[in-house]
């Protein structure tokens, strides 16, 4: 099972992009998200890989941050979206991604993966105030994160963004096996273990 | 034991076995395979072993003497694997495939493999995975009396049943032929079928007889023992009218807690179950379900939904009745307490009635809100009532005061709006104010728009700027934006915060006068503002406070979410960051708020809803729900299908039981200690709740309801006293908002 958490400002489109991926439908009216929900993903290909993508879904207001520790736990990739249309949506991704990896503390931050989206491109040319140059530019500093270029509404980018996002989870998920230190106790649970795990 | 575990051991006996047989007639062609299909030699699931449940033809052989095997995964050898994984995976195309296997054993007693030519199967009986029951599984009787082991099909791990259950669950067709669940059993009983005669017997629902004799059809299905086929949602109904006593009894179980007989009782009348996939709501709910667990438990909870709807509409109109009802009076928590009655709602008459002349209440201030807490108020009553609920209105006022007060407030909102309406030069420079705006706008345009009032899109924007100006806006929207922005401005220290437009939207629909609503939401914001504080520390008390109800009164409940993981509640986050807004359905919604803000027997009712949501449930979460993910799966997915009127009651009950626990301890203890008393005396709950931290990996220290103290009497915490007190509980100080949001 691959963890991936969804952050940005509220009202770029982080439900919608979710929606649109795993269930290819798009709806203008998805009520703010208020907690934390997610969606199941099964059956997600990665090169000769099956698995299963557990996408989280979080308010956006900056004031809920605080309740992530919950929700962060664990997580194989960090999706940051902002909309292309807002600036001050795109000035928050710092903060978004310093704030995740407070509270997920990954055993290695440099090396997280995280994956900048820019929602809403199917907004005529002249709404559009952050370029993809910009973006591009703020990416590769951040030590090259992958980035797309995105519209939830018309299905645009949508795969082929979580593609990237599902391949750099596996590779995640796979480092954090290899070093894990096995000082929690593994729970045994043969009759009722997990089932759907990326097998 | 050791012996049979060591898979070396039990690897080169079995192959010794198989070798002494020339390798040209060692092979027979493999027709079916399953994976995952178990033994369970001992009750200890590390004894489990796994294998493969398969069909084998010898060489030559004819049908009747094909052999139904089990081989366990161990005494496979490696072109063995990959030929069975092949056919588990690809069961249609087997025969054509031709692939050849090594003959498995006849019976080995150290490795329970066993093999047995069909004509000397006598029946199969199947067991299909329930609540009881996690595995599936199936039992061969043979005729020569050699038992073979139970063999348990595994199916979350088989990966051919996982791919036909997905099938099937995208056409929304999880159950099989005979209704119910598809599971690994019921695929092998299709592949069994094409190779020799298997019969239903009529008379033991789950037995299946093997190439029958006539004999054998005669005993076990007699021609006149038919099972009548049951096809409506009625379907109980006639069960219990054709079946009578022996049927009732097993109803009258039901009714008493096991929800394990529920699910045999209903389990026995499968196109009911089918039936009741169409209704749409269960249909919703099977929509986008994600992990088996969580599908399954909502499985559970509907059929016994379906049960205790079924038994009132029947049962009581029936003759018998009156015994049923006899056996069900112990029903869980909702007649301990005679007390739990709801009534029919305040009528606009009955309102009128509670006045005098001058318009002054004539009934004491307890008796209005006795009749709202368990009638609620009928609709064209609220757009009044709630004046008075939410504190626009005294209680004492005559109907000339209350003309006063609402001419002066309508006075101040619109002077309110004015101020930031007018400041033209505010508005497009102050970029704190700007994105304000949008966050509001963008919220008001995302909030119940499926109610007509808020639907329409026909209006012209007013600002060509706005995001929103291509799609157009209606009157109420914009009403609503503006209120919003008016009380952003209203209370500075705390703003607008998300949520706050779901608690808007029902009081403007129903009031739907800006300057009136208004007021009325920010009485009802004075006792929701701690909700929405910078640092959490409202939500973060009152999670708290549910924390030490349940440990208190639902302790096997509290113990298990323990375990999953759950204990920091955040599942209930959403319902009571928006006082289940999200959960009931309109109507609801309005009924319940109305209810709520009476304060008739606690301020904190909005716990007890939680608590009776949760008491409702919490069998099937105990009995399937494991993990963090999957708990609050399952109760952001109650959305939309909660009974109110059902929670109201239980929640209610629910108070009565706690405050007779808590007045038991208060007389066990007898002497009260003294308020603020000295060191050993101090509060349990520690005032972490005041931190700035926000939410912590859960309360720091988990504080626990009860507690002794160095003179051996109860405390009770502080969280859980102040669930008694009927006083709403409001910010004194907000904290001002430092810096300004994201």
């Amino acid at each position: 099972m691959l963890k991936v958490i969804i952050l940005g400002d509220s009202g770029v489109g982080k439900t919608s992009l979710m929606q649109q991926y795993v269930s290819k439908k798009f709806s203008n009216q998805y009520k703010a998200t208020i907690g934390a929900d997610f969606l199941t993903k099964q059956d997600v290909r990665v090169d000769d890989r099956n698995v299963t993508m557990q996408l989280w879904d979080t308010a956006g207001q900056e004031r809920f941050q605080s309740l992530g520790v919950a929700f962060y736990r664990g997580a194989d990739c960090c999706v940051l979206v902002y909309d292309v249309n807002n600036a001050k949506s795109f000035e928050a991704l710092d903060s978004w991604r310093d704030e995740f990896l407070i509270q997920a503390s990954p055993r290695d931050p440099e090396s997280f993966p995280f994956v900048v989206l820019g929602n809403k491109i199917d907004v005529e040319e002249s709404k559009r105030a952050v370029s993809q140059k910009r973006a591009l530019a703020f990416c590769q500093a951040k030590g090259n994160i992958p980035y797309f270029e995105t519209s939830a509404k018309e299905a645009i980018n949508v795969d082929q963004a979580f593609e990237v996002i599902a391949r750099n989870a596996l590779v995640q998920e796979e480092s954090e096996e290899y070093s894990s230190d096995f000082s929690d106790p593994i729970n045994i649970h043969l009759d009722n273990d997990r089932g759907g795990c990326c097998s | 034991m050791s012996y049979l575990t060591s898979p070396s051991a039990s690897r080169s006996r079995s192959l010794a076995a198989i070798d002494t047989v020339a390798p040209a007639h060692s092979k027979g062609q493999l027709l079916f395979a399953k994976s995952k299909v178990y033994v369970h030699p001992t009750p200890s699931a590390k004894d489990n072993i796994p294998g493969f449940i398969a069909l084998v033809r010898p060489p030559g052989a004819s049908d009747r003497e094909i052999l139904l095997a089990w081989m366990p995964e161990s005494l496979l050898r490696g072109e063995d694997v990959r030929a069975y994984s092949k056919v588990d995976l690809h069961p249609d195309d087997a025969p054509a495939l031709e692939v050849f296997v090594s003959l498995p054993p006849i019976s080995s007693i150290s490795t329970f493999a066993f093999a047995i030519p069909l004509t000397r199967i006598y029946s199969v009986m199947l067991r299909p995975p329930s609540l009881g029951w996690w595995w599936g599984s199936i039992i061969i009787h043979t005729r020569n009396e050699a038992v073979v082991p139970a063999l348990f099909f595994h199916d979350s791990e088989s990966q051919s049943t996982i791919m036909q259950q997905k099938q099937r669950n995208k056409k929304f067709t999880p159950f099989a032929p005979d209704g119910d669940l598809f599971w690994g059993g019921d695929q092998f009983m299709k592949y069994l079928r094409r190779y020799t005669t298997v019969e239903k017997s009529t008379f033991e629902q789950r037995l299946y007889l093997i190439n029958p004799e006539p004999d054998d059809l005669l005993s076990f299905s007699p021609p006149n023992a038919r099972i009548e086929k049951i096809s409506d949602r009625e379907s109980l109904s006639r069960l219990v009218k054709d079946a009578r006593w022996n049927v009732l009894e097993r109803l009258a179980r039901v009714t008493r807690f096991s929800r394990r007989t529920a699910q045999e009782v209903i389990g026995n009348s499968p196109p009911a179950v089918r039936a009741m996939l169409n209704v749409p709501e269960v249909r919703q709910l099977g929509d986008d379900f994600d992990s088996a667990r969580v599908y399954l438990a909502k499985w559970a909870m509907t059929i016994s939904e379906e049960a205790e709807r079924s038994k009132s509409k029947v049962v009581w109109t029936d003759v018998v009745g009156d015994h049923i009802g006899s056996m069900v009076g112990d029903f869980e928590v909702l007649n301990v307490d005679d007390r739990v009655e709801r009534r029919n709602e305040v009528s606009r008459e009955e309102w009128k009635a509670f006045f005098d002349h001058s318009g002054r209440l004539c009934i004491t201030v307890s008796e209005i809100k006795e009749r709202i807490f368990h009638g609620g108020l009928a609709p064209d009553v609220r757009s009044e009532a709630w004046l008075f609920l939410l504190g626009l209105y005294p209680w004492d006022s005559s109907q000339l005061d209350r003309q006063v007060i609402m001419a002066s407030k309508r006075d101040e909102y619109y002077r309110l709006k004015r101020q930031w309406w007018d400041d033209i030069e505010r508005q497009k420079t102050d970029a704190v104010w700007k994105d304000q705006r949008n966050r509001i706008e963008k919220d008001v345009h995302r909030t119940d728009r499926n109610i007509p009032l808020f639907a329409g899109e026909d209006t012209p924007h007013p600002d060509p700027d706005s995001p929103f100006a291509n799609i157009g806006t209606n009157v109420h929207l914009e009403q609503l934006k503006d209120m919003l922005i008016t009380y952003n401005e209203y209370n500075k220290t705390l703003g607008y915060v998300q949520g706050m437009s779901d608690l808007l939207s029902p009081i403007y629909a129903v009031i739907q006068d800006d300057a009136v609503a208004f007021w009325a939401f920010v009485g009802f914001m004075s006792r929701m503002e701690r909700n929405f504080l910078r640092d959490q520390s409202g939500m973060h008390r009152q999670l708290l406070a549910l924390d030490n109800l349940v440990q208190l009164m639902e302790p096997k409940l509290y113990t298990h979410l323990e375990k999953a993981d759950s204990t920091n509640f955040f599942f209930v986050f959403r319902m009571l960051l928006v006082w289940f807004k999200r959960e009931f359905k309109w109507d609801d919604v309005l009924r319940l708020w109305e209810v709520l803000w009476t304060d008739y027997l606690t301020s904190q009712f909005v716990l007890f809803v939680a608590l009776a949501i949760l008491d409702k449930h919490k069998d099937v979460i105990m009995e399937h729900l494991e993990h963090f993910d999957e708990v609050l799966k399952y109760m952001n997915e109650l959305s939309k299908t909660i009974d109110v009127e059902e929670t109201l009651t239980r929640a209610e009950a629910l108070f009565y039981r706690f405050q007779r626990t808590i007045d038991a301890i208060d007389r066990k203890n007898k002497e009260p200690l003294s308020s603020g008393g000295g060191g050993w005396s101090s509060p349990i709950v520690p005032s972490n709740s005041s931190g700035s931290s926000g939410f912590p990996d859960g309360p720091p220290d988990k504080s626990l309801p009860l507690k002794p103290d160095v003179t051996g009497r109860i405390v009770i915490s502080d969280v859980l006293r102040e669930l008694l007190s009927k006083d709403i509980i409001v910010v004194k100080d907000t904290i001002p908002m430092e810096e300004y949001e994201s």
